[in-house]
């Protein structure tokens, strides 16, 4: 039982879409790829239908246009954001110099925020708590010189294209076998996620659709 | 043969699904828990939880992803359930579509539930991902209609009137974010996650390093976590089945079983083409 459903009428209606669009999904397996491309676009849809109806109601009125109705002179930083969303939404029709300015300071930022957090709230930190400092125990300092070592070789790993040396050959191929066990790791832990989120669809029809085992 | 083998490999994929379903179905093994009583991370969420002031604030970071929202549900549950029981206050925020749905969903949820309504907040969806989270230390912007006291509460205080963190992560916006954006600009906050197995190598040096006081990463710390729980007559906030085990071996053998296939057919035609070459 997934728990997302009430008992209401609206609720039975929602449980039978589900159901029915799972079992569409579903049954691209089996080779119906017609309406499982039907119910791609149902996502799609769906997916950029809610995305605006969030930036309009969420974001768009309340953070910019009321307090501009409120207060129209108070805050000319929100006449500029008026300015970028007017330029972000007509810049089909727009001239590139000037619609590419909102998508500009966004991904800017992003940039600038992401690489300042890495740095200050990632990197500097668990370098420090990687060091091996002496005093600790014994596994302690093995976890920490471990983590150093793949670190480095993994870095190493990623010298393309500049001389090398038969040494440094070795190393970086090395780094490159621990990257490649990584994202093996990762895959790994991604196909229990996939699992279960495959089970708990089944479950869901069983449960929520079928009513079995409730 | 070939007819055959062709046959079998396009319903192997309804085979899977049978399999997971009758697994599904079938009684419950004794000897395949999830749970185990030793649990470092739901003892450290736990404590973590029980060092928390009286009716605590907590600000939740809701962003999962609908791909792997199943693998922490019943755990996220049990902990709303959990901090709810605790008499904790619970604002709800989100930096990702995906993670505002789903925290409108579970909030929905709450309601149906008749969880304490003034202890819930929903301070909705707050866009700019990275941009978003630093802001959010700034000042936190509550809904104009909501006039309640944990509204009124969260809006003159704004993060300074939280008294601990706990981000639902996905794959999109997870503990990374918050550790690296919110924990340098604000004091000592406790920083609580749950996020699916697939983020526990990006989570777990967090928790090593101290930067993640507590976290429910894999299932067996949620299933650990949830089976110590004590939640009186709030238990009807949580799933009433636990997750099943069984057709989850039944998937994970499959998925080896697949893979040893592959392999060993990628071994014979390498065995195969090298023995011609030889003969020739």
């Amino acid at each position: 039982m997934s728990g997302f459903f009430g008992t209401g009428m609206a609720d039975t209606v929602g449980i039978w879409i589900a159901a029915i669009v799972t079992l569409i999904v579903l049954g691209a397996l089996l080779g119906e790829r017609r309406l499982f491309g039907w119910s791609q676009h149902l996502l799609a849809g769906l997916a950029t239908g809610f995305l605006a109806l969030i930036a309009l109601t969420e974001v768009i009125g309340p953070r910019l246009l009321q307090p501009l109705v409120v207060n129209s002179t108070g805050r000319p930083e929100l006449w500029a954001g008026v300015a970028l969303v007017a330029a972000a939404a007509g810049a089909p029709w727009l001239p590139r110099q000037l619609s590419i300015i909102p998508a500009s300071i966004a991904i800017g930022a992003l940039a600038a925020f992401a690489l300042g957090g890495a740095v200050i709230g990632t990197l500097l930190p668990q370098i420090d708590a990687s060091i091996v400092r002496p005093g600790g125990s014994v596994a302690t300092m093995v976890a920490g010189a471990s983590a150093v070592v793949v670190t480095v070789l993994v870095l190493i790993g990623f010298l393309h294209g500049r001389p090398r040396g038969r040494v440094l050959s070795s190393v970086a191929g090395a780094g490159r076998w621990l990257l490649i066990g990584g994202l093996g790791g990762w895959l790994g832990f991604l196909i229990v996620s996939r699992l279960i989120l495959l089970v708990d669809r089944i479950g869901f029809l069983a449960g929520d659709w079928l009513g079995l085992g409730r | 043969m070939i007819e055959r083998v062709r046959g079998l490999s396009r319903a192997a994929p309804i085979l899977l699904i049978v399999a997971l379903a009758i697994a599904g179905q079938a009684p419950d093994v004794g000897w395949l828990r999830a749970a185990t009583t030793d649990s470092e991370g739901a003892e450290r969420m736990t404590s973590v939880l029980d060092a928390l002031a009286d009716e605590p604030l907590v600000l939740i970071g809701f962003d999962p992803d609908v791909g792997t929202y199943a693998e922490i549900r019943p755990t996220v549950r049990a902990l709303l359930a959990d901090l709810l029981a605790r008499d904790g206050r619970l604002a709800f925020v989100s930096l990702t579509a995906e993670g505002r749905a789903l925290a409108s969903a579970e909030i929905a949820r709450l309601g149906r539930g008749e969880a304490n309504p003034t202890r819930l907040l929903d301070l909705g969806f707050i866009p700019g991902a990275e941009a978003g989270l630093v802001a959010l230390t700034g000042d936190i912007r509550v809904d104009e209609g909501d006039d309640g006291v944990l509204a009124r509460e969260v809006e003159g205080a704004g993060i300074a009137a939280v008294d601990a963190i706990l981000v639902i992560g996905g794959i999109d916006l997870g503990p990374r974010s918050w550790v690296e954006q919110v924990i340098p600009r604000i004091t000592e906050v406790p920083l609580l996650a749950v996020t699916p197995t697939v983020l526990l190598p990006e989570v777990q040096p967090y928790l090593v390093g101290g930067q993640l006081a507590a976290g429910l990463i894999t299932p067996r710390d949620g299933a650990a976590y949830r089976q110590v729980l004590e939640l009186g007559n709030l238990e009807r906030l949580v799933e009433p089945i636990e997750p099943r085990q069984l057709p989850i071996l039944v998937g994970m053998l499959i998925a080896v079983a697949v893979l040893g296939q592959a392999l060993a057919s990628r071994t014979l035609a390498h065995v195969r083409s090298a023995g011609s070459r030889s003969v020739g």
